[in-house]
């Protein structure tokens, strides 16, 4: 008998998925479980024209990979940091400038793009939206007539790799969440998943046997994931049950933003340097951060 | 028998840290026994005034706040602190997933979304559109990026009640016409087919209800003048005699205690003065 494949990799390989012009999905809600390791990798392979499609609603792991250049068309809802930011200055920079194209959406048609996408459809009825703007700012969102009611019509929208971070994974891409969640369980990890029509990669917390995972199936919200572990993958996000956001990092991310905006581009390529670029991996990057303050960040119950 | 408690004459007599607190009422006493709840995350002011309202007059009002049902008695620390320790599984219900913010759709089902949103924005127009897109420069292009529309438009679309509540009282926030509708308003429903409007503006200074699909003045706060209140709106509000908002009650203020026994409502963002002129 032949032995059941791992699906095992490094963060390297997985971020080698990601070619230029990709549709790409990433998972995660405002500051919690955003995928960040594999985001500063896959900057760090200055890949270009990518489409994001990131949220519902989105923060740092889009912010960045914009800020970074990397990033050509957006769909999400929202791209904030809570009270540090009502709008994340990358983006804000990149829309204002036009460099960036945003497909207008809530949080209800960014899912039911993507639930078109997983059932098969060329578009779903919905009635939220009609009378707003949303039509007018996307070409593809048409309000439509459907028995005397009128309807946005919404278009499938399908990622070619997806990228999520969760607290843990067995070898063979079982994903899944924390015993305690904070915040919040699961941030869309399955609907892009089930999206997706190419790799859904995984970074974990930390790999655990398939006979734990299998002993709490509940807990298991993706499976058939490629599987990386990566120890503080969602910092400075937080990951639910495990550790909370680096709200401090954050505002120096947010001000070196800011700085961008008033025309002062220096503080934002510092920032880069320093975290993204000047960082050889992920592990350098911990480093950086240093041991002492990443562990101040994890939940006391954890 | 007990003293009289008499609201006090237009003017700025409340120290503008209260003002959190006068607000905190004016949304409780929107709130009704049996319905559901809902805001966003960034959100502790609505989120007290949902808990007050559970202590006061409504102790079936189901709470959705962000990705969880609340069931505490007293308000959280905001969603992002670094107190972690204090949010339990005790008190708190995940949803499933956040694709349960589709189920808005159906107002009827004992599990519905909602019936009551609030909704904010950088623009706020008239007729209680809602704008979180951006703003258009004079030559029509978008000049500064919003947030985007996150929650608000299907959800301030389809829910049974909605609530603007806007965190300051500009010129700039209460427009004649938003630049970009994220939220229709009473005139955009109507051209869409979809009943109804908004109920209710609620901002630092004032309380504003609509008539004919317009906005109008329903109450001023104690700390505010009419007049101010009328400079700070960015399109004319109907000539009448304009109430004081009803300050706290000695049951609203004992509540409000138990509430936020650690004065968290002193912190939100909110401009106490209604914003920059």
């Amino acid at each position: 008998m032949t032995a059941r494949a791992e699906r095992v990799l490094s963060l390297k390989e997985t971020a080698a998925l990601v070619r230029d012009g990709m549709i790409v999905g990433l998972s995660g809600f405002s500051y919690q479980n955003p995928p960040m390791a594999i985001v500063r990798a896959i900057a760090r392979r200055g890949v270009k024209n990518l489409t994001l499609v990131s949220g519902p609603t989105s923060g740092l792991e889009t912010d960045l990979l914009i800020g970074a250049g990397c990033v050509r068309r957006v769909v999400t809802a929202g791209v904030v940091f809570e009270r540090v930011a009502a709008v994340a200055p990358a983006f804000r920079r990149a829309a204002e400038r036009g460099d960036l194209d945003v497909w207008e959406c809530d949080e209800c048609i960014w899912h039911l793009a993507l639930k078109a996408a997983a059932w098969g459809m060329p578009h779903v009825l919905w009635r939220g939206g009609v009378g707003t703007s949303l039509p007018e700012l996307n070409s593809d969102l048409k309000e439509v007539m459907e028995e005397g009611r009128r309807y946005l019509k919404v278009p499938p929208v399908q990622p070619d790799v997806v990228f999520l971070h969760a607290a843990e994974a067995d070898p063979f891409g079982n994903v899944r969440v924390a015993r305690e969640a904070y915040l919040g369980r699961t941030f869309s990890e399955s609907a892009l998943a089930l999206a997706c029509r190419g790799p859904v990669v995984a970074t974990v917390e930390r790999i655990v046997t398939n006979a734990e995972v299998a002993g709490s199936p509940e807990r298991t919200i993706v499976r058939g994931a490629l599987v990386v572990e990566t120890p503080w993958g969602a910092h400075p996000g937080g990951v639910s049950g495990r550790y909370v956001p680096d709200l401090p990092h954050y505002r120096e991310y947010a001000a070196a933003g800011a700085a961008s905006l008033r025309g002062d581009p220096v503080p934002y390529a510092r920032y880069l340097e320093s975290h993204v670029y000047g960082t050889e991996g992920h592990d350098a990057y911990r480093r950086s951060i240093g041991a002492q303050r990443l562990d101040a960040l994890r939940t006391s119950r954890a | 028998m007990s003293e009289k408690r008499v609201a006090p004459a237009s003017g700025p007599t409340t120290p503008p840290r209260d003002v959190a607190r006068l607000l905190t009422c004016v949304v409780a006493r929107e709130l009704r026994d049996g319905e559901v709840v809902a805001f966003g995350l960034n959100a502790e002011l609505l989120l007290a005034a949902a808990l007050l309202a559970q202590r006061l007059h409504a102790p079936n009002l189901r709470i959705r706040h962000g990705l969880r049902i609340e069931r505490g008695h007293e308000l959280s620390p905001s969603a992002w602190t670094e107190e972690r320790a204090s949010r339990s599984h005790e008190v708190i219900e995940y949803l499933e997933a956040h694709d349960a913010i589709l189920d808005v759709a159906n107002r009827s089902s004992p599990m519905r979304f909602c019936d009551v949103f609030f909704v904010g924005g950088m623009q706020i127009d008239r007729e209680g559109s809602a704008n979180l897109i951006g703003i258009r420069g004079k030559d029509g292009r978008m000049t500064i990026r919003g947030p985007g529309s996150i929650g608000t438009t299907s959800i301030g679309t389809l829910a049974r009640h909605v609530i603007l509540f806007s965190d300051e009282h500009t010129t700039r926030r209460l427009v004649e016409t938003v630049d970009y509708v994220s939220v229709p308003g009473w005139r955009r429903r109507a051209a869409a087919g979809l009943e109804g409007g908004p109920s209710l503006c609620i901002t630092p200074l004032a309380v504003l209800d609509f008539a004919d699909g317009r906005m109008r003045l329903r109450s001023v706060h104690a700390h505010a003048t009419e007049e101010d209140v009328r400079r700070r709106t960015g399109f004319p509000l109907p000539p009448g005699p304009v109430r004081t908002t009803p300050p706290p009650t000695p049951a609203e203020v004992e509540a409000l205690s138990v509430v936020d026994p650690k004065g968290r409502l002193d912190t939100v963002d909110l401009c106490r003065d209604g914003g920059p002129r």
